[in-house]
């Protein structure tokens, strides 16, 4: 068999996993990434909340295996017609192709926000937009703090919410309790959208003082006179905003055919292959993937390595499978744990879940190499939905 | 009814953040009068759909159930 080239756009936890995961005798590969540097992107939530200076880049060439080939150049065009990506110095054929290009913040799309958003920062965007937060919070002596997503679409969506409970835990710490009120609010039915998680933590958001408003859904700001105004016609004044921006698949690449992009910017594929829409050798896994599950690591984790047993060995399918870590303050946590089949489970709030949080932001840059592959498919078959069903009852 | 302002959305297996962030998102893209068909698997849906169109006062026409899915039709009466 000759040997076939893959081409991943982005080098992300996605793309890198997938890349480090493909036959090295099978495949040449290459991955395009704008950026050399690879962020971990969980942490920004404590460089926000707890301050965190741990360090969470590394260089991207250090993260790939030697035979993975890495570009540094910005990707224009992809032409799938054709087999071709093209950049701004060159292009590239083809064999298989995998959009790995994660989805991206823009407060622009909120009239309003950019304002506030350039002043108070967020825990999605960057390092900087973290930093803004924390220095804010310290700032702060007494006065209203609303929280949440200004858009349905949002990267880890346990991610509002722990923002929420974390500030909280701040704010109780600091001593600023009494003075302070905090507003969670949310564009879904419940504070947290899916039903058994939530039947966990309503109880926590009551008992800790946190405001929730449900069915808030962003549409304008109001910078100058401190409010939030929803779709839904309610409002919010605030003295204090950490709002996460809207964030949409990846702008300035031009695709053909543009059918492949759905209103969102994201690829259109087949959720059980990560197929493109149309097309048998390209594939979009993680953020940047229209599938109906979270937009995770995890997923991308798990996306990739099907992608990879596609491309090996010829046949896999993705579950839908879910897993993502929750931190709901004062050293506790939980997942959330469902997939195609099961509806998101209920998981206990405890201390191990939350250092089980901690294990896996650890061992990330190891995880990309395939280093814990055996423990994780032990780890990922031992907290089946199904199965952990049958213990934490419906 | 034209194919213009019908949009299928199919939520299919989604449970979490789960079928309302599709229907949120096409509501800020819709406009009155469009009709919104909802294919989704999670039985929790169809109490969300309820609340949610009575929060932002549209229309939920019907909701059928069959074996692989749950198809949920809503007009777009307010903006």
């Amino acid at each position: 068999m000759s040997r076939k080239s893959v081409v991943i756009i982005g080098g992300g936890a996605g793309g890198t996993i997938l890349a480090n995961s493909l036959r090295k005798n099978a495949f040449d590969i290459t991955v395009i990434d704008k950026s050399d540097k690879h962020y971990f992107q969980p942490q920004f939530l404590y460089i926000a909340f707890k301050g965190s200076k741990e360090n969470m880049v590394r260089n991207e060439r250090s993260l790939l295996k030697k035979h993975v080939k890495l570009v540094k150049e910005s990707v224009s065009a992809v032409d799938l017609v054709n087999g071709i990506v093209k950049t701004v110095d060159g292009e590239y054929r083809y064999d298989y192709l995998v959009i790995a290009t994660g989805i991206t913040s823009n407060a622009s799309l909120i009239s309003g926000l950019a304002e506030i958003n350039e002043k108070f920062g967020d825990y999605h965007t960057n390092v900087e937009q973290s930093k803004k937060v924390w220095k804010n919070l310290n700032g702060f002596n007494g006065g209203t703090i609303a929280i949440g997503q200004s858009y349905p679409l949002c990267k880890c969506p346990p991610s509002p919410l722990e923002g929420a409970f974390l500030t909280e835990e701040f704010i109780n710490l600091k001593g600023l309790k009494g003075k302070t009120k905090i507003i969670f609010f949310t564009p879904y039915p419940r504070a947290y959208p899916a039903e058994k998680v939530n039947d966990e933590v309503e109880p926590l958001l009551k008992a800790r003082g946190i405001e929730v408003r449900t069915f808030f859904d962003v549409d304008r700001i109001d910078a100058a006179g401190n409010t939030i105004y929803s779709i839904e016609g309610d409002s919010i004044k605030y003295d204090l905003p950490i709002i996460i921006p809207p964030c949409k698949g990846v702008s300035g690449i031009r695709y053909e055919p543009q059918s492949i992009l759905n209103t969102d910017n994201l690829i259109k594929v087949d959720k059980y292959t990560c197929r493109v829409e149309g097309f048998d050798n390209a594939f979009a896994i993680g953020d940047a993937a229209a599938i109906p599950t979270s937009k995770s690591g995890v997923d991308a984790h798990l996306e990739a390595k099907v992608v990879a047993k596609i491309l090996n060995k010829g046949d896999a399918k993705f579950d839908g499978r879910t897993h993502c870590p929750f931190d709901v303050g004062y050293g506790k946590g939980t997942f959330v744990i469902g997939s195609y089949d099961e509806p998101v489970i209920r998981y206990p709030i405890t201390h191990i879940n939350l250092f089980m949080k901690h294990v896996m932001a650890k061992i990330y840059w190891g995880s990309l190499k395939g280093t814990y592959d055996d423990i994780f498919d032990i780890y990922f078959k031992e907290t089946n939905p199904a199965k952990l069903k049958k213990k934490y009852g419906k | 009814m034209t194919d213009q302002n019908r949009k299928l959305i199919d939520s299919r297996g989604s449970s979490c953040p789960g079928p309302i962030t599709d229907l949120a998102i096409a509501y800020r893209n819709s406009k009155i009068g469009d009709e919104i068909e909802l294919w989704a698997t999670d039985p929790g849906v169809k109490a969300d759909i309820q609340a949610w169109a009575s929060k932002t006062g549209n229309l939920v026409e019907s909701i059928t159930e069959d074996k692989d899915r749950i198809t949920i039709m809503i007009k777009i009466i307010k903006r």
